[in-house]
C-alpha cells in the first residue's frame, strides 16, 4: 500500500476543520448495495438538487442524505456523503442522490433530508450538521427472533430442540446484518449468545464432515506412501513404523494434511509465518547495524 | 584518563541571524568514534564535565511526552527548552488514560472530565457485551481533553524550570564532532497566533523528539518510515438525555462495516461524544467506515450535532531508529502506539519520562555532556518493561480483528470475567499480570471454542451465499 504523505494528513484536517482551502477538493463517498432477485423490480432514478444559497465567500455545504429501501428479499442501500468546500470563486455545490424506487409488496420507507449548514466566515469553522434523520429502515426481523435472542420453542422438532435450524438461523441474521449493518438499540439489545448451542451440536455439523474428510486423505496419502516405499525398498509396513526416516515421512504427511486443506492454504500459511515475525522485527530495527547511510525503511504488512 | 579543560567555551546560546556565533572546538585528540555499533562500550563517565554551564536540551514538541520529559529534565538540573507549535493545541484523540497514569504522573483529579467504568463490546452482528463488572470501586478509565492535559504538563515543566517557546522546529544541523552542539532552526511565534513568526536558531547539546506522528526531528536524524494507521473522528454533541447513556460508559464497534483493521468507537467526552473510527490498510474508505459507524450508533445518537471533524495518523509500530548520537526519540514520534487499542498518551508520557531519566542519570544532572550509549539505556529500558504488552496486544490484533467471525469470538470472549479482570488489570495498571493456570487453561478451551464458533456460521453464511 501506498504511504499518502503527511503532509497531505495535516492540512485535510484542519481543512476540515477551517473551512478554507487553497483548492477546490471534492469528496464523494457512494456505498451502494443491490441484490437483485428473480421478482421484477422497476428502478426509477430520481435526481435532484438541493437549492444553495452561500451568502458568505466561503460557505460549506454537508448534505447528508441517507436512503433506505428494502424489499421482500432484498435489500438496497444508498448512502452518499460529500464534503464540499469551495473557494472565493464560488462554485456551486450540487448534491446528487439518485434513489432506488422499488415497487414490492412491502412497504418502502424513504427519506432525505439534505442538511445545509451556514459556516463562519473565516478562521476556525464549526461545522454544524445535524444528525436527525427520520429514516425508517427496515431492521432484521424474524418470528422467531424474540426480544434480542432466538426462540428456542419455535425451533422444536419432535419434542427437542433442532440446533440445525437455530445454527442455520443464525447464519441468515448474520448474513442479513452483513449486507446492511444497523443500528444497535438500548431498546431492543441484541443477547444471543453461541454457546447456548450444546457442543456436540457444532461436532455433528462441522467437525466430524471435515474430520472425515481429512482422515479419509491421510489414510489414502498414507496407503499409497507404504506401498510406495514397500515396493521402493522392500521394507514392509512394520519394519517402516521402526525406521526414523519413514516416521518423519508419516508426520510430515499427517501436518500437510492437517494444515493444507485446499490449494489457497499454502499461500496463507507462508503469509502467516511472515505475520508472526513482522512486528517483533519491527521493534528489533532500532538494535540493528544501519545498512546504508539512508534510512532503512521497513516493509508494510497489508 | 585525563581530564580535559574546556578552553574558552562561552557555551551555548540562542542567537538570530544577524549575530555571529561564537563556538570553540575541544582538542580533537579525544574522538569517540561516530560509527554507531552494537557494542559500544564508551560510557558518558569519560566525557568532560561541561564548565561553567549545566547541560543544554531541547524537547520538541510539548504533547504528554514532551511535557513529561521537560519536567523531569528540569527537575534533573538541566536546561531545558520545551518548543511547541500550538499551545492551545485541540487534537483529535480519543482522551482515554489508564489508571496508573493519574498516580505515577500526578495528575490532579479535575482534569479528568469523566470516569468510564463501563465498557460495550459490539460485534458485527449486534452482539452486545458489557465489560466493567470486575471493575472496583476505585478504578475507572480517565477520559480527558489533550489541550488540558497537555496544557498542564507544559507548565509543570514550566515551573520546575524549563522555558517554553511556542515556535515551530523547522529543521536541525547535525553536529561533526561528539560535543558539537546540534543547531536547531525553528520559527518563533512569540505567542501572537497567525502572525508569520520570527526565524531563529538556537544551539543545545541534545534534543528529544516528541513532535509526533509526523515529526520533524525523525526526519532530521533519519528515523525512518513506519506503517501508520489513519484514525478520524467526529465530535458530536448529543441531547442531554441521550448523554446520561454515556455519563461513565464508552462504546466499542467492531465489524467489517465499521473497519476492516480496527474498531470504531463512541468515547464520551466534556460535554459531547466523540465517534469515530481507524484503519490501515484502507484509508480512502475512512468516510465510509465513518458513516458505518454513526450508522451502528443511530439511535443512541440522534439529534446530535457535530461539531468537530479530525482526522490524524496513528502509528502502527516503532520507527526503524529511534535515536541517533544525542537524539532520542519518544512518544507518537517514535511510534510507541499499541497495536489492538491504539493507546499512546500513557506511553508518550512514560517514554518521555524515560528517556529524559537517561538523559538526567547520564549527564549526572546536567554536568557531564551525554553521548549516544546514555539515550540506548533509556532505549533498552524501555524495550525490557513494555514489550512484552506490545506484544500480546499485537498477537491479539492478528487474531481477532482479522475477519467477522474472529470479531464475533472476541466479543463473545470479552463477556468472560476472567477476560474482562485480566484486560483490565493489564490496560489498568500496565503489568501484564499472572493469572491462574486453571482459570487459563478455560479461557484457551472457551477461545477456541468461540472461535470455532463463529467460524462455523461463517462457513454456514457462505453456504447461504450460493
Amino acid at each position: 500500500s501506498k504511504l499518502i504523505s503527511n503532509h497531505t494528513f495535516k492540512t485535510y484536517s484542519e481543512e476540515l476543520n477551517r473551512g478554507e482551502t487553497r483548492q477546490t477538493e471534492r469528496r464523494l463517498c457512494v456505498c451502494v448495495c443491490v441484490c437483485v432477485r428473480k421478482q421484477q423490480m422497476s428502478i426509477s432514478m430520481a435526481l435532484f438538487s438541493p437549492p444553495i444559497s452561500s451568502p458568505h465567500q466561503n460557505s460549506n455545504l454537508i448534505p447528508k442524505i441517507s436512503l433506505s429501501l428494502l424489499s421482500t428479499k432484498r435489500l438496497s442501500l444508498v448512502s452518499l456523503t460529500r464534503a464540499s468546500s469551495d473557494n472565493g470563486t464560488s462554485t456551486p455545490a450540487s448534491a446528487t442522490v439518485s434513489a432506488t424506487t422499488v415497487e414490492a409488496p412491502k412497504p418502502v420507507a424513504v427519506e432525505e433530508v439534505p442538511v445545509k449548514s451556514p459556516s463562519e466566515n473565516g478562521a476556525v469553522g464549526g461545522e454544524e450538521t445535524d444528525l436527525t434523520t427520520t429514516t425508517t429502515e427496515i431492521k432484521f426481523q424474524d418470528a422467531k427472533w424474540v426480544n434480542g435472542t432466538w426462540d428456542l420453542k419455535q425451533f422444536e422438532k419432535e419434542g427437542k430442540t433442532d440446533w440445525d435450524s437455530v445454527i442455520v438461523a443464525e447464519a441468515k441474521r448474520r448474513k442479513w446484518l452483513e449486507d446492511n449493518p444497523e443500528t444497535t438499540s438500548n431498546d431492543e439489545p441484541v443477547l444471543f449468545d453461541t454457546s447456548i448451542i450444546p457442543w456436540w451440536a457444532w461436532m455433528k455439523r462441522y467437525h466430524l464432515p471435515e474430520a472425515e474428510l481429512l482422515n479419509g486423505r491421510a489414510a489414502m496419502v498414507g496407503f499409497f506412501m507404504a506401498y510406495f516405499v514397500d515396493s521402493l525398498t522392500g521394507v514392509g509396513l512394520v519394519d517402516q513404523m521402526g525406521n526414523f526416516f519413514c516416521k518423519t515421512l508419516l508426520f510430515v504427511a499427517v501436518a500437510g494434511v492437517l494444515f493444507i486443506r485446499k490449494n489457497e492454504d499454502l499461500d496463507k500459511l507462508k503469509g502467516l509465518i511472515e505475520e508472526t515475525t513482522l512486528y517483533d522485527k519491527q521493534w528489533q530495527a532500532a538494535w540493528k547495524e544501519p545498512e546504508s547511510s539512508s534510512s532503512s525503511t521497513v516493509s508494510s504488512k497489508k | 584518563m585525563a581530564t580535559f579543560t574546556l578552553k574558552s567555551f562561552t557555551g551555548l546560546r540562542q542567537s538570530s541571524p544577524d549575530q555571529t556565533r561564537f563556538v570553540s572546538h575541544v582538542p580533537s585528540s579525544l574522538s569517540l568514534p561516530q560509527r554507531r555499533t552494537s557494542l559500544r562500550v564508551t560510557a558518558s563517565r569519560a566525557s568532560p564535565n561541561l564548565a561553567n554551564r549545566k547541560l543544554r536540551v531541547a524537547v520538541i514538541g510539548g504533547g504528554p511526552a514532551g511535557g513529561a520529559a521537560a519536567e523531569t529534565l528540569a527537575q534533573g538540573g538541566i536546561e531545558t527548552i520545551l518548543i511547541e507549535r500550538k499551545m492551545d493545541n485541540c487534537k483529535p484523540c480519543g482522551g482515554a488514560i489508564p489508571l496508573c497514569m493519574v498516580g505515577e504522573f500526578n495528575l490532579p483529579l479535575d482534569i479528568i472530565d469523566r470516569r468510564v467504568t463501563k465498557m460495550k463490546m459490539i460485534s458485527p452482528s449486534n452482539i452486545a457485551v458489557d465489560i466493567g463488572r470486575t471493575l472496583k470501586e476505585h478504578e475507572y478509565i480517565g477520559m480527558v481533553r489533550r489541550e488540558v492535559l497537555d496544557q498542564y504538563l507544559r507548565e509543570r515543566a514550566e515551573k520546575s524550570g524549563a522555558t517554553v517557546i511556542n515556535g515551530l522546529f523547522l529543521k536541525m544541523d547535525l553536529p561533526e564532532n561528539w560535543d558539537t552542539p546540534y543547531v536547531l532552526h525553528y520559527t518563533e511565534y512569540d505567542g501572537k497566533t497567525g502572525a508569520t513568526g520570527q526565524k531563529k536558531t538556537m544551539e543545545v547539546d541534545a534534543v528529544i523528539g516528541a513532535d509526533g506522528a509526523n515529526s520533524r526531528v525523525a526526519k532530521s536524524i533519519g528515523a525512518g518510515d513506519y506503517d501508520y494507521a489513519i484514525a478520524f473522528q467526529e465530535r458530536i454533541r448529543i441531547p442531554d438525555d441521550k448523554m446520561t447513556y454515556y455519563e461513565d460508559l464508552a462504546e466499542m464497534y467492531v465489524g467489517d462495516d465499521v473497519s476492516p483493521d480496527f474498531y470504531g468507537w463512541v468515547f464520551p467526552k466534556c460535554d459531547h461524544v466523540a465517534v469515530g473510527t481507524g484503519t490501515v490498510t484502507h484509508k480512502g474508505d475512512i468516510k465510509k467506515f465513518q458513516l458505518a459507524t454513526r450508522n451502528r450508533a443511530k439511535d443512541k445518537i440522534l439529534g446530535g450535532k457535530i461539531i468537530r471533524v479530525e482526522a490524524h495518523p496513528i502509528p502502527e509500530h516503532p520507527r526503524p531508529r529511534r535515536l541517533s548520537k544525542r537524539v532520542a526519540l519518544v512518544g507518537d514520534a517514535a511510534g510507541y502506539v499499541t497495536k489492538c487499542s491504539g493507546e499512546g498518551i500513557y506511553f508518550a508520557a512514560k517514554s518521555g519520562r524515560m528517556c529524559a531519566e537517561a538523559i538526567v542519570e547520564g549527564s549526572q544532572n546536567g554536568k557531564k555532556m551525554i553521548d549516544e550509549s546514555d539515550l540506548r539505556k533509556y532505549l533498552e529500558k524501555w524495550d525490557k518493561t513494555y514489550l512484552p504488552t506490545y506484544r500480546v496486544l499485537d498477537v491479539l490484533q492478528k487474531v481477532f480483528y482479522r475477519s467477522n467471525p474472529a470479531r464475533e469470538a472476541f466479543v463473545e470472549m470479552c463477556g468472560d470475567e476472567y477476560v474482562q479482570k485480566m484486560t483490565f488489570d493489564s490496560y489498568l495498571y500496565k503489568r501484564v499480570a499472572p493469572g491462574s493456570p486453571l482459570e487459563d487453561l478455560k479461557l484457551a478451551v472457551n477461545t477456541i471454542g468461540s472461535v470455532f464458533r463463529a467460524n462455523a456460521l461463517r462457513r454456514e453464511i457462505e453456504k447461504l451465499n450460493v
